[in-house]
């Protein structure tokens, strides 16, 4: 190629040129390079080196120790009971709380007058602290002077005791003692999960229902489509896809982020007989308090595995699936 | 297929009024364009017949039926919109489907996956498929049938929201201005191919457009619609040739008509800037009134018989002919002419010309818009000089 084509006369001159251009390219970018690094990448990178030793803060020295920091993670029945509360956290809060949202998000767009209003009545949790909130929600489980007990012993000696076993069992033997209760411990976070993230879905989807075409609706019309069910499938599910995609993916991360709960309701041991024991609670435990920087930062690693896996998932599905480009 | 009466339909958001006690009967296999400028209410009427806005007063017929209080789904008609509305997930042979799914299949028949299990689902959904092929087949776009909307070009879309709207066999058609996004090439080709369309199905279309060139080209009757009101309803060469008021006569035809200010006489004589134009309307008032004149009916005269004169100010070249402007002093507005493409050389900017007109084509409006009939030509009196 290049000996069959005569070089133009000014290619002379483009070396030097090309590489002051390159010189400059550089040195304009890094800054942003660098602080990307330091304090981005370079974290990422020191956890991961640390995850496979022993270091602890304080001590002057470490040895490496290889992988048995994640063989501790996948023998230990401690980490065991730490996967299955955070995935069924995850699967139960993330669900529903994308449900729920949409189904307030739909409603309320059906609204005139007091969309507003409901708005942000069903916002306002997303806005509340949610430590200060769990202390209320405490005040409110309490097993003897709480008010869900206390609303629920309302219903003894009432024809519902007949209609649900639950109460009959309770006013009984007593209701539950529902922080205390390795049954109920896991349930009741998922629910304040949910209480209190919903309204933030709601939110997103309110946001994407205003792109829905309303032409769209009339043509879903005209063609035959009678039912909302039917118009919500052709048209307003659809339009929802990207809207969807990213709130699942936020309500993901949100969800294995969960940890505010269960250090105020549990501030030693995540729950009765670890059943809440989250993985951000444990990555706290065990690198803040008990300064195992080793384990922590493994936690940490499989942390960021979970959390790279979905946002990939999104991409994925953002890129193939529901933009109709 | 099936007729259509719209009967005194009057629509109102909340105090504006839109729509003024319409009427407006289509026959079986008719193609009636509405045409009139912007928010004049055309889509509005086309949505109450559609049944997807409800009229404060009148009835909708098809088929000599009430469809009072049936919704647009049960009404058995088509639409295309002017944003084509296609659904954005499905393919083009999907989107072309989805009038016949819906209304042929029932709920369980059209879950994605479980459908195609369920009895009696597998043979419709084949018949579905042909009419789709034949739909496409119709409209030359059988290639496209796996592509998205979003890859197709405005022209393509168009073509799909026209299938979709012409796979059923609907008791009307309903379009409102589909050619709008197309450029000025596409929408002169698309034009001719709906029209032809409509003769093959020999189908009933309302035409929705504010172009009054296609109202001109396709349709069967024009109705022009200002304020809310149909001001006439005729063959488009009635509606240009003898339009009934002079807002009609303004808005059909391009180049705009020439309007010109005379004066009527007691004994309906008609003058032009004092000169008698050798026209006699019966039984007018006397005051002043408008004279239209088209640009085809002013011809360059010579000598001083020419009841206009002026001055070329701008001129037009369309190629085949042109169009010159003429400043006529005293008149206060420039004077359109047409001209045949020879004539150039006559017409250079600045030009003095004297300009006459054909007495058979001029339109005679009183002062209130409305039309004068019954215009007779005079024997060419004495010229009065003042
Ligand atoms: N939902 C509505 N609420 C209030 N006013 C409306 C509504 N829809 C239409 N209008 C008004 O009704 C009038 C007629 O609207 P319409 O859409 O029928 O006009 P159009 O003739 O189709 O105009 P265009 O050629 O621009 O499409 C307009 O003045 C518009 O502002
Ligand atoms: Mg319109």
């Amino acid at each position: 190629m290049v000996a069959t084509h005569p070089a133009p006369p000014h290619v002379a001159a483009a070396p030097d040129h090309v590489a002051r251009r390159h010189r400059t390219a550089w040195v304009l970018t890094a800054p942003a390079l660098v602080l990307m690094i330091v304090i981005l990448l370079a974290p990422v990178v020191i956890a991961t080196a640390l995850s496979f030793s022993n270091y602890s803060l304080g001590n002057s020295g470490f040895d490496w120790v290889g992988a048995r920091n994640y063989e501790k993670l996948f023998t230990r029945s401690t980490y065991a009971k730490m996967f299955i509360a955070t995935l069924t956290y995850v699967a139960t809060v993330v669900p529903i709380s994308v449900g729920l949202g949409l189904g307030a998000a739909l409603l309320i767009n059906t609204l005139g007058r007091f969309r507003e209003v409901y708005k942000t009545i069903y916002f306002l949790p997303v806005m509340a602290t949610l430590l200060a909130m769990a202390i209320a929600w405490e005040f409110m489980l309490h097993p003897s002077i709480g008010m869900i007990n206390r609303t629920l012993e309302m219903g003894c000696g009432t024809v519902l005791e007949r209609l649900w076993p639950f109460l009959s069992t309770g006013c009984a033997d007593g209701f539950p003692v529902w922080l205390g209760d390795k049954r109920y411990a896991i349930w009741v976070i998922c629910f304040i999960g949910i209480w209190q993230g919903f309204g933030f879905n709601m939110v997103l989807y309110l946001a994407g229902l205003t792109a829905v075409h309303r032409e769209l609706y009339h043509a879903a019309e005209i063609d035959g489509a009678k039912s909302g069910w039917d118009r919500f499938r052709l048209v307003t599910w659809p339009a929802l896809g990207p809207t969807t995609v990213f709130v699942v993916t936020i309500s993901c991360i949100r969800a294995f982020q969960v940890f505010d709960t269960v250090e105020a309701f549990w501030p030693q041991g995540g729950g009765p007989n670890k059943s809440t024991y989250v993985m951000m609670f444990a990555i706290f435990e065990k690198g803040v308090q008990q300064n195992l920087i080793g384990i922590g930062s493994a936690i940490t690693v499989l942390f960021l595995i979970f959390v790279m896996f979905l946002t990939l998932i999104q991409r994925w599905l953002v890129e193939r699936k529901v933009h109709y480009g | 297929m099936a007729g259509l009466s719209i009967d005194k339909i009057t629509k109102r958001f909340g105090e504006t009024e839109v729509l003024r006690q319409v009427s407006l009967d289509i026959a079986d296999g008719e193609f009636v364009s509405l045409v009139g400028p912007s928010g004049c209410g055309k889509s509005t009427l086309l949505r109450i017949v559609a049944g997807l806005e409800t009229q404060c007063a009148g009835d909708i017929r098809i088929g000599g039926q009430s469809v009072a209080g049936l919704r647009a789904a049960d009404r058995n008609l088509s639409m295309v919109f002017q944003s084509y509305a296609l659904y954005p997930h499905l393919s083009v042979g999907q989107n072309i489907a989805v009038p016949l799914r819906m209304r042929r299949l029932r709920g369980m028949q059209r879950l994605p996956v479980l459908g195609r299990f369920m009895p009696g689902a597998r043979a419709l959904a084949r018949d579905i498929d042909q009419e789709v092929d034949r739909a496409a087949q119709m409209l030359e776009i059988g290639h496209l049938l796996h592509r998205k909307p979003g890859q197709l070009s405005g022209g393509q879309r168009q073509r799909v929201a026209l299938g979709r709207a012409l796979v059923r066999d609907p008791a009307a058609f309903l379009l409102d201005e589909p050619l709008s996004n197309l450029d000025a090439k596409l929408r002169v080709q698309t034009r001719t191919e709906i029209a032809e369309l409509h003769r093959r199905l020999a189908a009933t279309f309302i035409y929705v457009t504010h172009d009054q060139v296609e109202a001109m080209t396709m349709s069967d009757r024009i109705a022009v619609m200002m304020g809310g009101r149909i001001l006439q309803c005729a063959a488009p060469h009635v509606v240009y040739d003898d339009p009934d008021t002079i807002e009609v006569a303004e808005f059909i035809g391009s180049p705009k008509i020439n309007i010109l200010p005379v004066e009527l006489d007691g004994d309906g004589r008609v003058s032009l800037l004092d000169r008698d134009l050798g026209l006699v309307a019966r039984n007018a008032p006397r005051g002043g009134a408008s004279l239209g004149l088209r640009p085809e009916a002013l011809r360059l005269a010579s000598g001083g018989d020419a009841p206009l004169r002026g001055h070329v100010a701008h001129i037009e070249n369309l190629g085949s002919e042109l169009f010159a402007q003429v400043e006529v002093p005293g008149l206060g507005r420039r004077v359109t002419l047409r001209a045949a493409a020879q004539q150039r050389a006559a017409l250079g900017l600045g030009t003095p010309v004297g300009l006459s007109f054909d007495r058979e084509l001029a339109l005679l409006f009183d002062a209130s818009g409305a039309r004068l009939r019954g215009i007779t030509r005079a024997a060419p009196a004495r010229v009065e000089v003042a």
